[in-house]
């Protein structure tokens, strides 16, 4: 059946404003999916002072955007704990990119998903959340200590306004197709 | 394998003791590995009266295309149990299924149409 759903990764350490960006684009309320992490995974994830659990709780935020009666958005917030990498991998698997959410107060907090796309070659934008107040950074420097290649996009954002995010998502998808080889 | 789902009488006043994994055969992956959160069903035409009330419940949500990560969210069940139980469904015939989300996005189309969607917001 001819039903497509695309997906963007939104992602970003702790507290940089995931949900905020996607309850400002998606057309229901963000939405909480939850996988459940069993022993299995123990040794893969650090269970350091939760020894005696023998599951976890991850929980998801999503949000969707029509786009076409045929095609879906589908907008998934990382998990706010970084070391759940597996669930990285089912949301990035398939995912036109990522925005990584950048709190200038705390970069470092974006260095692990900036390093996890990067690695894996899906597109991305950073995206810096106003949010926060204003920032004192020059665009040069952010890059600088982000350590951003000069190929991916830099934008100045504010999670909480629906056009601003409209606008990180325009600018992900049109960085996307300039990564897509030329077509036949 | 001839019963794929729990076909018992268990609901007594308690309500169900049976343990989600129960419906799911003990199942911990779906054989359909293309099924992603993402991934779009919606209900075919069947009688559904039959299906324990699980996945009945799953029935009844898939009246128009959602996804798998929908499904979960709104009926509160882990994603991995989810999707075990919409491939249950799939597999017998109860739902239809959109397109999986590609493993690499090269469709140039599709992201035209998804920007030209995004600048309409």
């Amino acid at each position: 059946m001819d039903r497509k759903s695309v997906k963007v990764v939104v992602a970003g350490g702790f507290g940089t404003g995931k949900t905020t960006l996607v309850g400002s684009v998606s057309e229901i309320p963000p939405l909480t999916t939850e996988e459940v992490l069993t022993q299995a995974s123990v040794g893969v994830d650090d269970t350091t002072g939760v020894e005696g659990k023998t599951s976890t709780t991850v929980a998801l935020d999503f949000g969707r955007i029509t786009i076409t009666s045929d095609v879906v958005l589908y907008l998934f917030g990382t998990p706010g704990q970084d070391r759940f990498w597996f669930i990285w991998d089912e949301l990035a698997q398939g995912a036109v990119g990522a925005i990584v959410l950048v709190d200038t107060r705390r970069l470092g907090t974006s260095f692990p998903a900036i390093d996890y796309f990067e690695r894996r070659g899906i597109p991305f934008v950073a995206a810096v959340n106003r949010f926060f107040g204003e920032c004192l950074y020059s665009e040069e420097e952010i890059r600088t200590a982000l350590k951003l290649d000069p190929n991916v996009p830099l934008l100045w954002c504010d999670a909480r306004d629906r056009s601003s995010s409209k606008k990180a998502l325009i600018e992900l998808v049109r960085h996307a197709m300039a990564r897509l080889p030329v077509s036949t | 394998m001839t019963y794929d789902i729990w076909d018992g009488d268990d609901d007594g006043e308690a309500g169900r003791l049976v343990p989600l994994y129960i419906l799911v055969n003990g199942r911990t992956t779906p054989r359909n590995t293309n099924l992603d959160l993402a991934t779009q069903v919606i209900a075919l035409p069947a009688d559904t009266s039959r299906l324990e009330q699980e996945y009945r419940e799953i029935m009844n949500r898939c009246s128009g295309w959602i996804s798998i990560a929908e499904i979960g969210a709104y009926l509160h069940r882990p994603l991995t149990i989810t999707k075990v139980m919409v491939d249950v469904l799939l597999e017998q015939g109860f739902l239809g299924i959109g397109a999986p989300a590609q493993r690499k996005i090269a469709d140039r189309r599709l992201l035209e149409t998804v920007l030209a969607g995004l600048e309409r917001l």
